[in-house]
């Protein structure tokens, strides 16, 4: 019987363990490495030092910060405005782009508000949040969360609008109520939406939290890398950063990983949230 | 027909169109009765309304005009009591096989162990032991087929409605799943309402053949297939009585597609 045979495409095989294939993982690190050393040569022979720093002096940095302990209230308070703010946005997000998406009455009094909100500059919003909310992690919460809010609500609300019709009415008549329908069908068939929107906010929060901090703020990494950056210290503004940078990349694995764990089928699949 | 399942009395159905334009009428008083058991297919050129008429024996479409009745009762909101086979298979891409099929069981609030005894039971049923475990993006197009069938018998819905369910089938495909529904709507009993274009699928499968005219669409022959069973539908034209069967269906069908009349026969006139 022809169409007994599972297609193979589907089944590709784990990435073997060999030395080969550390090597292909290495590949994607060479560029990177690369620009370190050009920037290591490069500093102090075609640009002054002051002007760009380079990686030694700020790996020493780096260190001198965590071994004095200096970065850790700004590291504290900073990591508490990015969770808190990522945390309200995404809820708020995927709440309102859920009840937007499921109902076409809702949709259409509040869409146009949303769009409208959607295009104003959120940074242009920083001084005001600062008037409203304080020079406290407030402002930053406040600012980073509207800033995560637009990206996974857009991402929410698409997914769910895009269900499937048919799935639903099939699954109407197979017996469900709306309670159900939302747990077998609305649900799983928005969260390859929703951990996208998850995934791409990521660094818009840090965004949102610095910008904030660079605005006004008492103490956090925003603070720390504009006064380093007004006192002539590139090696702690690329310190500063570096920091930014491993956090982003941590919880972007982080959220690869769980996505990959939560969308099992996806990766099994090959399907997209393009195919849904 | 005193025992019918299913009753199309009178049914009509207008479109509105996009604009301001006249609304379109596509069903213009279907009547037609389904009894128990039966098997019938549903034939018509296409955009004439068949998958409508579908979708309102489901209930999820309320017809402009006239009104289906199920075992006597009008039809008015989701009919859970009938099974519904798309064209595309349409399983849960986020279940595996196994909970897809489970699903309506789970929905109907049936006990776990029932539930594993009657998926298992589907499962082999159609030929898919073994693939429990899988999701739908790693089995082929017939196999995911076979699972929406299965997905649809499990619950022995009162009425199975099935939408040109092989028409995306490659013709082997096809036959074989042909074969294999034949004998399980046999084994079950089941009563059929299958939408096709196909006059070959609708004679070797059906016991009654509905034959609709173009839109806006009437009944225009319903035609009784007494050919033995089981049929060979790997070799349709070898049934005995194949060809006049087919023909009787067909000479009705011809004069919708805009063929040229052959002899005196003048093409019916729009009505």
């Amino acid at each position: 019987m022809t169409d007994l045979a599972p297609s193979t495409a589907a089944q590709a095989p784990a990435p073997r363990r060999t030395i080969r294939g550390y090597a292909a993982r290495l590949v994607p690190l060479l560029p990177g490495l690369a620009l370190i050393a050009f920037w290591q040569w490069a500093s102090g022979r075609l640009v002054r030092e002051v002007y760009v720093s380079k990686p030694t002096a700020v790996a020493a940095r780096l260190y001198e910060l965590f071994a004095t302990g200096e970065i850790v209230p700004h590291l504290w308070t900073t990591a508490q405005e990015l969770v808190l703010g990522y945390a309200i946005g995404v809820a708020g997000g995927v709440a309102a782009g859920y009840a937007l998406g499921r109902s076409p009455r809702l949709a259409r009094v509040f869409e146009p508000y949303v769009m409208a909100f959607y295009g104003v500059p959120k940074i242009a919003l920083a001084p005001l949040f600062i008037i409203w909310f304080g020079i406290g992690p407030g402002s930053k919460i406040a600012l980073s969360a509207i800033m995560v809010f637009f990206l996974v609500f857009y991402n929410v609300y698409t997914g769910v609008r895009a269900v499937d019709r048919e799935i639903v009415d099939l699954t109407l008549v197979m017996g469900a109520n709306q309670r159900q329908l939302t747990r077998h069908v609305y649900l799983p068939a928005a969260a390859p939406f929703v951990m996208l929107g998850m995934r791409l906010a990521i660094p818009y929060s840090v965004i949102g939290v610095i910008v904030g901090e660079f605005t006004s703020a008492t103490q956090g990494l925003g603070l720390f890398i504009h006064v380093a950056s007004s006192t002539y210290d590139p090696a702690g503004v690329f310190a500063g950063i570096a920091i930014l940078l491993a956090f982003v990349l941590g919880a972007g694995f982080l959220a690869a990983r769980l996505e990959r764990r939560l969308l099992r089928w996806r990766t099994l699949s090959g399907v997209g949230p393009s195919e849904i | 027909m005193t025992d019918a399942v299913l009753t199309f009395a009178d049914i009509r159905q207008t479109f509105p169109a996009p604009g301001d334009g006249a609304p379109t009428r596509v069903l213009d008083g279907i009547d037609f009765a389904v009894g128990r058991g039966e098997f019938v297919a549903v034939i018509g050129p296409s955009g004439c309304g068949k998958s409508t008429l579908l979708q309102m024996a489901a209930g999820l479409l309320a017809p402009t005009g006239g009104e289906v009745r199920h075992r006597g009762r009008r039809i008015a909101g989701v009919n859970r009591a009938v099974g519904f086979v798309p064209q595309q298979a349409k399983l849960f891409p986020w279940k595996t096989l196994a909970e897809n099929v489970e699903l309506p069981l789970l929905l109907r609030g049936i006990g776990p162990a029932e539930r594993r005894d009657r998926v298992g039971a589907a499962l082999r049923a159609v030929g898919l032991d073994g693939f429990e475990g899988h999701y739908p993006g790693q089995l082929s197009g017939g196999m995911q087929k076979r699972g929406s069938i299965a997905r649809t018998l499990i619950y022995e819905p009162d009425v199975i409605l099935m939408d040109e369910p092989f028409g995306a089938l490659d013709a082997q495909t096809r036959m074989v799943m042909q074969d294999d529904l034949q004998a399980l709507s046999r084994a079950a009993g089941a009563t059929i309402v299958f939408i096709t274009h196909d006059i070959t699928e609708a004679v070797v499968l059906a016991d009654r053949v509905v034959v609709l005219s173009q839109r806006p669409s009437r009944v225009l022959a319903d035609v009784a297939i007494d050919l033995p069973r089981p049929r060979d539908v790997f070799e349709p034209f070898r049934n005995p009585g194949f060809d006049a069967a087919y023909d009787a269906v067909w000479s009705r069908f011809r004069t919708q597609i805009g063929l040229p009349s052959r002899g005196p026969r003048v093409r019916e006139p729009a009505p």
